[in-house]
C-alpha cells in the first residue's frame, strides 16, 4: 500500500530533494517534482499526488481548489517556520491539512537573536566603524546597559521565544513575555514572567524581541504607539518577519531618539531598497534574513518535511499542524506519534 | 431565563464564587447537584449547556442524554472516569484543569525520588526504634543515577527540570512528544518502554489513564528493571498492575516503590504493599496544595467560559471532537465555533 503513495515536491529544479524524500523512501514510496513557477503544471501534477511538499515560497491559493475535498492530495507541508505565504483559510475551506517544519531552526534563530541583542546593547556597529576608521574614542559609550539584571521582553513564547528566554536567563537577565495564545502556567514553567499586554511589555523591557508568525493579528504589531511606550534606552530586535514592525514608524522612532537602536534580520521588503534609511544609522545592525541557517538545521527541516508529508499521506495528523480549524471540516485522523515509531508501524503494514 | 445553563456536579454546598467571576460577562444560570444515580444525573444535565464535575457522571448514558451540552469540564487532571467516545459522538468538548497542580505533582515525584534514594522513611523508623546503624541504608548518589520518565507532558517536564538540579540524567519514553520538545529539555529519549525500564534507576510514570496505559507497567516491565531500581507512581493506580508489583517486590526484582495512587482507592488496609518497609506512600494527595485547589476551580471555569463565548478552550482533552462541534452548536441554536 505504501508504495502507491506519492509525494510531490514543488520548488526550484536545482534543489536536491534527497533529504525531502528520505521518509518516503523508508516506506518504499516516491516523490515527484514540479517547478514552482508554473501554476498550471503544478495543478496538473497535484492530481496524481497524495501530499505536496513546498519550498515555502508563496503559492497561489487556487491550488487548494484542486486538493482536499476536490482531489487526491490531502495536504501540504511547507519549508520553514512562517506560513505568511500560504492562504490558511483557503486551505481549510478546501479541507487541506497544512504543516510546517516547526522548530527546525530554533537554536539558530535564538542564537541569531542573542547575537543581534549583544551587538545592539554593546553598540558594536558604531564602535566597529569608529575603530576601523582610526577613531579611538570612548565618548559614545554611555548610556550602556549592564545586561545582567536588565529586562528582556519576548513577544510570542513559542519554540524560539522559549529558547531565547533560556539563553537570556543565562546572561542573568529578567525575562518577561507577552503571548495571549499561551496559558500563563506554561510561560511560568520556563521561569519567564507573563505580561498581560503588549503596551506593558514595551514599557518595562530594555530589549524587545518579537518571535511571532506574520498574520493579520501581528502585522505592524510594532508601530508608533509601541515605540512611544518603549524606554529611550531600549532596543528592538527582530528575527521574526519584517512586516511585524511598521518600518516607517521604526525609522521615525530612531530618528527622534524614542528608542536607542534596533537590530534586524528581516525587513518589510526583501531584498530591501539599498537606500533604506536604516542602513545609514550607526545604532542599527542588519543581516540578510539568515537567522535560521545552519547546514544541520536546513537538512533537519528537509527531512522533517518528508516525515510530516508521509504522516499526512497515511492518515495521521501532522505533528506541527498549522491550520487546526480544518479539524472541524475533515474526517478525523490518527494522533501523530514520533517518526521513529510511526515508520515502524508503516513498515509493518499496520 | 438565562442564556446558558451550567450544571455543577458534586457536593451542593461547595462555594461557586470563582465560577461566577470567571463567567461574569456571560448570562449564566448555575445549578449545583449531587446526583445519586445515573437517572438523577440525566435529569439534571439534559438541558445543560455546560457540565462541570467533581463527581464524575461522564458515562455514555448521561452524555448521550444531553441535548445541547457543549463542554464537559473536569476540576481535576485525570479524565479516566469519563467516556471520551461518548463526548466525541455528541460533539462535547472535554476539558481538564491542565497545569493546576503540575508544580505539586512534580514536587511529590521529586519527594518520592529523594526519600527513596535517602531511605528517609526507613531511617526515621530506625532511629525512632533506638537504632543507630549508619551502614544499614546504602545509597547511590543521585548525580550518578538515571531518572526514567514514562510520559513527558506538563508534569513530567517539570520533574525533569527539577531533578536536573540534582544532576540526574533523564531518559524519556513518550510516543506523542514532538522531537523539538525532547531537544528543548535536553533529555534523551527511547522508543521502547522496556528499554527505559532497563536503564532507569527511578521509573517514574506520569501518564493519563486510558486503554493504552492501563497496566502498562506489569510483570514484563519489572523483569526488565534493575534490581536496584525504584518505581514511582504519581499518576493513576491502574497504570501499574499492582499484583505484579507486589510479586516483583516480594521476589526482589526491584528495590522499592513510591506510590501516591493505588488500583483501588482508598487502598484496603491489608494491601501487602503497606507492610513493606521499602514502599512509601501517600493517599493520592500529590496534587493538593493551598494553591492548587483554587487554581483547579479557576481553570475549569475558564474552560467553560471560553466554550460559552464560542472559542476553543486551552485545555481540550479530545481534539478529535472538532469535526462534531459545529453540529452540536447548531443544535443549540448557536453560530459555528471558530
Amino acid at each position: 500500500m505504501s508504495s502507491e503513495i506519492r509525494g510531490l515536491y514543488v520548488g526550484p529544479n536545482d534543489i536536491d530533494i534527497e533529504p525531502h524524500s528520505r521518509a518516503f523512501k523508508a516506506i518504499g514510496a516516491e516523490v515527484d517534482r514540479v517547478e514552482d513557477s508554473d501554476l498550471g503544471a503544478i495543478i496538473e501534477a497535484v492530481k496524481d499526488a497524495d501530499v505536496l511538499i513546498s519550498e515555502g515560497h508563496k503559492l497561489d491559493a487556487q491550488l487548494f481548489d484542486h486538493m482536499g475535498f476536490n482531489g487526491r492530495c490531502q495536504g501540504m507541508v511547507s519549508f520553514g517556520h512562517g506560513f505568511d505565504g500560504i492562504d490558511l483559510s483557503a486551505a481549510s475551506d478546501n479541507g487541506v491539512v497544512l504543516s510546517n517544519t516547526a522548530s527546525f531552526g530554533t537554536e539558530e534563530v535564538s542564537n541569531h537573536t542573542m547575537l543581534l541583542f549583544l551587538v545592539a546593547s554593546r553598540k558594536f556597529v558604531l564602535h566597529h566603524k569608529l575603530t576601523s576608521n582610526g577613531q579611538w574614542t570612548r565618548e559614545y559609550l554611555p548610556p550602556m546597559g549592564h545586561i545582567s539584571g536588565q529586562t528582556f521582553g519576548i513577544v510570542g513564547i513559542g519554540n524560539i521565544g522559549r529558547a531565547v528566554a533560556r539563553k537570556a536567563k543565562a546572561f542573568g537577565m529578567n525575562v518577561v513575555a507577552y503571548d495571549p495564545m499561551r496559558p500563563s502556567w506554561d510561560i511560568k514553567e520556563y521561569g519567564v514572567e507573563p505580561i498581560l499586554s503588549l503596551d506593558e511589555l514595551c514599557s518595562v523591557s530594555d530589549y524587545v524581541s518579537p518571535h511571532v508568525y506574520l498574520s493579520d493579528s501581528t502585522y505592524h504589531m510594532f508601530s508608533d504607539r509601541q515605540f512611544e511606550l518603549m524606554k529611550t534606552t531600549a532596543y528592538l530586535i527582530n528575527c521574526s518577519r519584517g512586516p511585524v514592525v511598521d518600518e516607517a514608524a521604526l525609522i521615525r522612532a530612531l530618528q527622534s531618539g524614542q528608542i536607542a537602536g534596533a537590530a534586524l534580520d528581516v525587513f518589510e521588503q526583501e531584498p530591501p531598497d539599498p537606500d533604506n534609511p536604516l542602513f545609514k544609522m550607526d545604532n542599527v545592525a542588519v543581516t540578510n534574513h539568515y537567522a535560521s541557517y545552519s547546514e544541520i538545521a536546513w537538512d533537519r527541516a528537509q527531512s522533517q518535511l518528508g516525515e510530516e508529508a508521509v504522516r499526512i499521506a497515511t492518515g495521521s495528523w501532522p505533528m506541527s499542524h498549522i491550520n487546526p480549524d480544518v479539524r472541524h471540516k475533515v474526517p478525523n485522523r490518527t494522533t501523530p506519534i514520533q517518526w521513529e515509531l510511526y515508520v515502524q508501524q508503516l513498515q509493518a503494514g499496520k | 431565563m438565562a442564556q446558558h445553563k451550567v450544571v455543577i456536579l458534586g457536593p451542593e454546598d461547595t462555594p461557586i464564587d470563582i465560577e461566577r467571576s470567571e463567567m461574569a460577562d456571560l448570562d449564566v444560570e448555575f445549578v449545583q447537584a449531587n446526583p445519586e444515580s445515573e437517572g438523577e444525573a440525566i435529569e439534571v444535565v439534559k438541558d445543560a449547556d455546560a457540565i462541570m464535575t467533581r463527581a464524575g457522571w461522564g458515562t455514555a448514558a448521561v452524555l448521550d442524554a444531553t441535548e445541547r451540552c457543549q463542554v464537559f469540564a473536569m476540576y481535576s487532571h485525570g479524565f479516566d472516569v469519563i467516556d471520551v467516545e461518548a463526548c466525541n459522538r455528541n460533539g462535547i468538548i472535554l476539558t481538564n484543569s491542565a497545569g493546576m497542580c503540575a508544580e505539586e505533582v512534580s514536587d511529590q515525584a521529586a519527594a518520592f525520588i529523594l526519600a527513596l534514594n535517602r531511605h528517609t522513611v526507613q531511617t526515621t523508623e530506625h532511629v525512632r526504634a533506638g537504632g543507630w546503624d549508619r551502614l544499614a541504608f546504602p545509597c547511590d548518589p543521585l548525580d550518578s543515577q538515571v531518572l526514567g520518565l514514562v510520559g513527558f507532558g506538563n508534569i513530567a517536564r517539570l520533574v525533569a527540570r527539577k531533578m536536573s538540579g540534582w544532576g540526574m540524567e533523564t531518559l524519556v519514553y513518550d510516543p506523542y512528544t514532538s522531537p523539538w520538545v525532547i531537544k528543548e529539555y535536553r533529555v534523551e529519549q527511547v522508543f521502547d518502554l522496556n528499554e527505559l525500564c532497563a536503564a532507569a534507576d527511578y521509573v517514574t510514570i506520569i501518564v493519563p489513564l486510558n486503554d493504552e496505559t492501563r497496566h502498562m507497567i506489569g510483570a514484563e516491565q519489572f523483569k526488565a528493571m534493575k534490581k536496584s531500581a525504584y518505581l514511582v507512581n504519581v499518576c493513576r493506580g491502574p497504570v501499574v498492575n499492582e499484583a505484579a508489583l507486589i510479586d516483583a517486590l516480594n521476589a526482589g526484582e526491584i528495590r522499592g516503590a513510591g506510590l501516591d495512587v493505588f488500583e483501588v482507592e482508598p487502598t484496603p488496609v491489608d494491601n501487602p504493599l503497606l507492610k513493606m518497609p521499602n514502599v512509601i506512600c501517600a493517599p493520592h494527595s500529590a496534587g493538593l496544595s493551598s494553591r492548587s485547589q483554587v487554581l483547579s476551580t479557576q481553570r475549569a471555569a475558564a474552560q467553560v467560559a471560553s466554550v460559552l463565548r464560542g472559542e476553543m478552550p486551552m485545555a481540550v482533552q479530545n481534539p478529535e471532537v472538532a469535526s462534531k462541534i459545529g453540529a452540536r452548536r447548531r443544535a443549540a441554536g448557536l453560530p459555528a465555533a471558530g
